[in-house]
């Protein structure tokens, strides 16, 4: 079954077309990575098939409904730094927020069935016993892990995740990369992440789609990731190499060696 | 024997520090301290507005009425602008600004009105609106203030982890299913109906005092969320009690002395940091 189709999808933000002539299917059980430069549109089009911006034209579907009212079957993870962290929440009351709004408007207290949920969900990520910690004295990786425990609380088929490795060292994106592995393996959730740097995540990636304002390339990670699309996305510099068999961007994007400095 | 405005006065004070003691931490989280500007510019238009309508309909009454009708209809063009993309900054700068032009109008339209009419006491009225007349607390003000307190108190509580969630994360309570808008709608009617029930007790000026540090205070001193509301409740109905003694030996108005003992407690942990 498709878990996600758009066809000649434009999308417009507050007049601006942000993002066009995107056309892909996504069958149920794939992992997509969104690659592409700041600014390319992989939020946008991630907060379109979460039917969180509604601005657009064409077509988009998520297992056959329009995506607002495919909203149990979606979960959406934000870039942790967009979160308000001055508000004194545990972790148990971050991974309970992914069940309590698919019932009722009124959510005076947490039930007692959801903080189990959340237990496990917390558990699952690898973070048991730290339900009453306070979500913002959490490292950096030990949040986004938390965040992906509110996403999976609800026991969504299509998880949505922005940028889930920005901002992490090292060992924190193993962590969650490792976490993301867990659930694609155990769960065989239809997953799609948006990445500045794919190398970490191209394990678990079964398709990969480029954009920079519209879709540049959409396929298997060995069919999208040829020299020639990410030199058309990330300019001039840009480069798919292999290595020992496995494939490897450079992109400007994260951390490579280039002759005459740069990141 | 406790005189009755002194005790009328502190009955209304446990109303106001329940509800801004409880409100002040959202507010503080939520980054509303510039909302509650607005809300200022709003309550003295409708004051001024209803002061002109009691005059000309010859019912004061009025004047409380039309300053909380205007407050919370000001309180969601803001939510709407916000809603339409405009930053919450931006937001209530244009509406605070374009207020407060219109107030200056009223006040022009009030004079001319209050020429006619000279046997009304409307200059002690307006005047306390700026700062605060809690001693003057009748019995019906104090009904008007517990009734119509309790009613927002019942709205705060019920929605309070609601208002957490949608200052933590509003995307995410909208991707889950929640309604963000409806509920910072709620929020900022709240935070309007708050400011209007209780203006003239404790004065515009001295009201933005009250609605923010007790909170800023309580998050100073404490990082758990239900130590955080019981402290910021505790301490705005220590502040308004003291402040109430002292103004009833000193004859200093209570506002002023709660907004300085409010200043010195923040000050005083700002600078043990």
């Amino acid at each position: 079954m498709e878990a996600v189709k758009a066809e000649n999808l434009t999308v417009t933000y507050r007049g601006y077309v942000a993002l066009s002539d995107v056309t892909f299917s996504l069958e149920e059980g794939t992992t997509l990575l969104l690659l592409g430069p700041n600014g390319a549109g992989k939020t946008t089009l991630l907060k379109t098939i979460a039917g969180i911006h509604r601005e657009y034209a064409g077509r988009v579907l998520v297992f056959g409904k329009e995506p607002w009212r495919a909203r149990e079957n979606i979960s959406y993870v934000p870039q942790s730094h967009t979160l308000n962290e001055s508000v004194p929440l545990t972790a148990l009351e971050v991974v309970a927020m992914g069940a309590l709004y698919r019932s009722g408007f009124l959510h005076r207290k947490i039930p007692e069935e959801i903080e189990e949920k959340g237990t496990r969900a917390l558990e699952f990520v690898g973070l048991p016993g730290i339900q009453d910690k306070l979500f913002r004295n959490l490292s950096g990786g030990q949040k986004q892990r938390v965040l992906l425990a509110r996403a999976l609380i609800s026991e969504p088929k299509l998880l949505l995740l922005d940028e889930p490795l920005s901002a992490l060292d090292p060992s924190a994106r193993a962590e969650v990369t490792g976490v993301l592995r867990k659930i694609k393996e155990k769960r065989g959730l239809t997953m799609i992440i948006t990445t500045h740097d794919i190398n970490p995540l191209l394990e678990i990636g079964d398709r990969v789609m480029l954009i920079n304002r519209r879709m540049v390339a959409f396929g298997r990670p060995d069919e999208a990731l040829k020299d020639e699309i990410i030199k058309a996305v990330y300019g001039p510099m840009a480069r798919a190499i292999k290595v020992e068999d496995k494939l490897y961007c450079i992109t400007g994007d994260f951390h490579v060696f280039k002759r005459g400095g740069g990141r | 024997m406790i005189p009755d405005f002194l005790l009328r006065a502190l009955v209304a004070s446990v109303t106001i520090s329940t509800l801004l003691g409880l409100l002040s931490p959202l507010i503080n989280v939520k980054g509303l301290a510039f909302l509650t500007h607005a809300i200022f510019h709003a309550l003295l238009f409708g004051a001024v507005l209803g002061m002109i309508l009691g005059l000309l309909l010859n019912n004061l009454s009025l004047v409380m009425l039309t300053a909380a009708l205007v407050t919370v209809s000001i309180v969601v063009v803001i939510a709407e602008l916000e809603h339409l993309g405009f930053s919450p900054d931006s937001s209530v700068g244009i509406v605070a600004s374009f207020v407060a032009g219109l107030t200056v109008l009223g006040f022009g339209i009030l004079y001319k009105v209050m020429e006619g009419r000279p046997y009304y006491p409307l200059g002690e009225n307006i005047v306390s609106y700026l700062t605060g007349e809690l001693f003057l607390v009748s019995l019906r003000n104090l009904e008007t203030l517990s009734i119509a307190g309790f009613l927002i108190l019942l709205f705060l509580l019920v929605f309070y982890r609601d208002f957490l969630y949608v200052s933590f994360d509003p995307e995410g309570v909208e991707s889950y299913g929640g309604n963000t808008r409806a509920y910072l709608l709620v929020l900022y009617v709240i935070v309007g109906a708050t400011g209007s029930l209780i203006v003239q007790s404790v004065g515009l000026v001295t009201l933005q005092v009250i609605a923010i540090l007790p909170g800023a205070i309580a998050m100073m001193i404490t990082e758990n969320l239900r130590k955080v509301v019981l402290a910021s409740l505790g301490i705005t109905l220590t502040v308004q009690v003291v402040s109430i003694g002292v103004a009833y030996y000193t004859a200093i108005p209570p506002s002023g002395i709660a907004t300085v003992l409010l200043g010195v407690i923040y000050g005083f942990l700002l600078a043990r940091r």
